[in-house]
């Protein structure tokens, strides 16, 4: 998994360089380095789930762990929230400078967490006997309430500053659905006859973009392809509410990697999904607008989050065979057909 | 009733001390602990332990110079090195020179009763883990 994630990092970094080097600027390159970004994003906040997993489960009390243990819990979340900053500041650089201040913000915080000489006993501790009262547990659990505590204040929190920084650069991202069409269209990027998806190849469009129209059951992408595998050909819409209508949607695609955003005025959906049969790797997640229900769309085990703006959805750490088969159903739920 | 394996237990962050000697004890281990590197060789000196637990980064003596010491003066007891996180590499080095194994914290203490349950057995004086005394 790390060897491919610097894989990526790395084909990403050469395409940046690739663009700077061109003199005409191919809005589809831009359209694909922008969704890897994206998805580096995600990897990075992944991350950060996943060290928060870890605390939560080492303050159990079950555990021998000692001093250096959160430390480096402390600075591996700092890095990881570094790196999700670094990607959202790609994506939006007009954010830099409040996203910046807010990490600096909690990069003191953690500075203060690990000069700390005596942890507080926290409310959570006092009101849950199971966490030991030794020093090392009682940082832990200082460490976890600045991870992910009842937030004081927006963005207080680790996981609620992430969560913040995930909508917000959705909803520049989603401002221009408009635009995006305008911007296949004028790079010849067209639907195969009878399809209401355009098809990008994320790899191979971000270095040459395609003339011809992909199919999106003649590329060779196995998310895609089990989306669409009980769908109602790809005529899928999450617009519940209007059975007949369809929408128009945009694919960028690899073999393993799928990001699916629909492209309709006044609706966000997006969903990114890795299928490689590799656990640690495979993941689904959603964000869809509060004009869309997602109780009708989503399988069981999802975990969500309901923000102003709508809600984020995500399965991982889990089964592949329970990634494919959420994809299926997923796809299946978003088929007027069904609904 | 077998002979309790006698154990020592050194790491310089008390925390381990205090929670891994009930947890050894519950298996008839026989354990006393130190956060001095310089006291536990003393104590090694004076008398042959089964099994030594040591971490490996210590002020004053490291763990490897322990475990020198050890094979020096009881070339039978079986040392256990407990690394810290993300010094696995170490660990496999010190694998190599001798050590019986290691385990890297944070860690449970029924991993390392499984890691005692081997060395006792490699020592001829089998322990069960399934009779853990409450």
């Amino acid at each position: 998994m790390h060897c491919r994630a610097v894989y990526g990092e790395m084909i990403m970094r050469i395409l940046e360089k690739f663009k700077k080097i061109t003199h005409k600027e191919p809005g589809i390159r831009d359209f694909c380095i922008q969704t890897i970004r994206f998805r580096k994003l995600l990897e990075n906040a992944r991350g950060l789930l996943a060290l928060l997993a870890d605390g939560n489960e080492k303050v159990l009390g079950e555990y021998i762990l000692d001093r250096h243990y959160v430390t480096s819990l402390i600075d591996s979340s700092v890095e990881r929230l570094g790196m999700m900053i670094y990607d959202a500041c790609v994506l939006v650089p007009e954010f830099g400078e409040t996203l910046y201040t807010q990490y600096d913000r909690h990069k003191r915080r953690a500075g203060e967490l690990i000069s700390q000489n005596s942890p507080s006993a926290t409310k959570d501790m006092e009101a849950n006997t199971n966490i030991s009262s030794d020093p090392e547990y009682r940082l832990l659990s200082d460490v976890l309430t600045w991870l992910n505590g009842e937030p004081s204040d927006p963005g207080s929190t680790v996981i609620d500053f992430m969560k913040q920084t995930f909508v917000r650069v959705l909803k520049h991202i989603d401002t221009g659905n408009n635009s995006t069409i305008e911007l296949l269209l004028s790079n010849n990027v067209s639907k195969a006859p009878g399809s209401n998806m355009f098809l990008l190849d994320l790899w191979e469009d971000a270095v040459v973009p395609s003339v011809k129209p992909h199919s999106p059951y003649a590329i060779n992408c196995i998310p895609l392809k089990l989306l669409l595998m009980d769908a109602d050909g790809d005529n899928l819409s999450p617009l519940l509410d209007d059975k007949n209508k369809t929408a128009t949607w945009v694919a960028t695609a690899s073999e393993y990697q799928l990001s699916l955003k629909i492209l309709e005025p006044d609706c966000s959906f997006h969903l990114e999904a890795t299928v490689s049969r590799h656990e640690p790797s495979d993941f689904i997640f959603i964000f869809a607008d509060t004009t869309i229900n997602t109780e009708n769309i989503l399988p069981q085990g999802f975990h969500t989050e309901i923000t102003n703006y709508g809600q984020l959805a995500w399965k991982l750490d889990t089964a592949s065979k329970d990634i494919e088969d959420s994809l299926i159903s997923i796809g299946r739920n978003l088929s007027p057909k069904t609904v | 009733m077998s002979k309790s394996l006698e154990v020592l237990l050194l790491d310089d962050e008390p925390i381990v001390g205090r929670r891994l000697k009930p947890a050894l004890d519950k298996i008839g281990c026989h354990v006393e602990i130190f956060e001095n590197p310089i006291e536990a060789v003393a104590r090694i000196d004076e008398k042959e332990f089964d099994i030594v637990v040591t971490d490996i980064r210590m002020e004053k003596m490291n763990g490897m110079q322990v475990f020198e010491h050890v094979k020096k003066k009881w070339p039978r007891t079986k040392v256990i090195i407990i690394t810290g996180y993300a010094k696995m590499e170490l660990a496999r080095e010190a694998m190599e020179k001798g050590i019986f194994d290691f385990i890297a914290k944070p860690f449970r203490p029924d991993d390392l009763r499984q890691i005692i349950a081997r060395a006792a057995q490699a020592l001829g004086t089998p322990i069960d883990l399934t009779l853990i005394k409450d």
